[in-house]
C-alpha cells in the first residue's frame, strides 16, 4: 500500500484539515478587507453570507485539524515502545528524545502544537457566531470589523505557527 | 433562511433593521467567552507544568492533554452561555470587551509558550 493508515491520518490532519483551515482563514481576512476597505460600500446580503459561511468553514476545519491532530495522530506520536525494542521509527516522541539535539521538537514545538490550535478554534468559533449573527454588520460597523479581523488574524498566525512546528517534528519523526 | 437574513433584501440600501438594532452584547460575550476559554487552557497548562494539578486523562491515547482542553471547552462554553444571557441586551463596554479579550488571549498565548514553563 502506498500510505499506510497512519500517514492518510497524518495527512489528513496537516495537509487536510490543516492547510484547508489556512486558505479559509486567509481568504476571510482579504474578504474582510476587500468589503470593509470603501465606508461608503454596503455589502450585499449574498457577500456578508459568502464571508459568513467562509468564516463557519474556517471555524470547521479548525475543530477537525486540532479534534484529528488530538485523538488520531497525537496518540500515534507518544506511544511508548515496548521493552527491548531499538528501531524508535515507529515511536515518535521516544524517537525525538533519543537525541539532545531533537529533543526541543517535543519540549518546545509539540508542547505548543498540543495547546495553541484549541485557543484559535475558539477564536475562529466566535467570529464565525458573530458573523453568523450580524451579518453585514460585521463589516459595515468597524468596531465588529476590527475585532473580527483581529481575532482571525491572530488565529491565522496561530494555525501558521503550529504547522510550521509540525513540518519540523514531521522531518525528523514522521507519523507513517 | 438565517435568522439575521429576515429583514435584508438585496435591494436594502443599508444594514438592515434587525442587525442595526442587535446590540453589541451578544458579540462581546462571544468574544471575551473565547478569551476566557483560551485563558483556562492556559491555566490548566501552567498547573500542568508547575506538577501543581494535572487534569485527569479523559481517553488513554491522548493522555492528560484530553482532560485540559475538554475542560478549557468546558469553560468555554459555560463563560459563553452565561455571558450571553446577561450581555445579550447590552449595548455599550464594547472597549472594555475588546481590551478584555485582547488580555485574555495574550495571556493564555503566554501561558501556553513552553519557554515559560521553566519559570515554574
Amino acid at each position: 500500500m502506498l500510505f499506510s493508515e497512519r500517514s492518510i491520518w497524518t495527512m489528513l490532519h496537516g495537509i487536510g484539515f490543516g492547510g484547508g483551515a489556512m486558505l479559509a482563514l486567509i481568504a476571510v481576512l482579504a474578504a474582510v478587507y476587500l468589503l470593509g476597505r470603501e465606508a461608503t460600500h454596503v455589502p450585499s446580503v449574498r457577500e456578508a453570507r459568502f464571508v459568513t459561511q467562509l468564516t463557519s468553514l474556517a471555524a470547521s476545519l479548525i475543530w477537525l485539524t486540532t479534534l484529528v491532530g488530538t485523538y488520531a495522530v497525537f496518540p500515534l506520536y507518544r506511544a511508548a515502545p515496548p521493552e527491548g525494542v531499538t528501531d524508535l521509527a515507529a515511536y515518535p516522541r521516544t524517537l525525538i528524545l533519543s537525541a539532545p539535539e531533537t529533543a526541543w521538537l517535543h519540549s518546545f514545538a509539540m508542547e505548543s502544537k498540543e495547546h495553541v490550535p484549541w485557543i484559535a478554534a475558539m477564536l475562529v468559533t466566535a467570529v464565525a457566531h458573530v458573523s453568523w449573527r450580524y451579518g453585514r454588520k460585521v463589516i459595515v460597523d468597524s468596531r465588529l470589523r476590527r475585532a473580527s479581523v483581529a481575532l482571525l488574524a491572530v488565529a491565522f498566525l496561530l494555525v501558521s505557527y503550529v504547522s510550521l512546528l509540525g513540518v519540523f517534528v514531521n522531518k525528523v519523526a514522521p507519523v507513517e | 433562511m438565517l435568522e439575521h437574513d429576515a429583514h435584508v433584501t438585496a435591494a436594502t440600501p443599508a444594514a438592515p433593521a434587525a442587525e442595526q438594532i442587535r446590540p453589541l452584547g451578544e458579540a462581546m460575550a462571544a468574544f471575551v467567552a473565547a478569551g476566557i476559554g483560551s485563558l483556562a487552557l492556559g491555566v490548566l497548562v501552567l498547573l500542568h507544568a508547575a506538577d501543581a494539578y494535572s487534569a485527569p486523562a479523559l481517553h488513554a491515547g491522548a493522555g492528560g492533554i484530553s482532560g485540559r482542553t475538554t475542560f478549557a471547552v468546558i469553560a468555554w462554553l459555560v463563560s459563553w452561555a452565561v455571558l450571553h444571557r446577561r450581555w445579550r441586551v447590552r449595548d455599550n463596554g464594547w472597549r472594555t470587551a475588546e481590551a478584555v479579550t485582547l488580555a485574555l488571549v495574550v495571556l493564555s498565548l503566554l501561558a501556553t509558550l513552553p519557554l515559560l514553563w521553566e519559570v515554574f
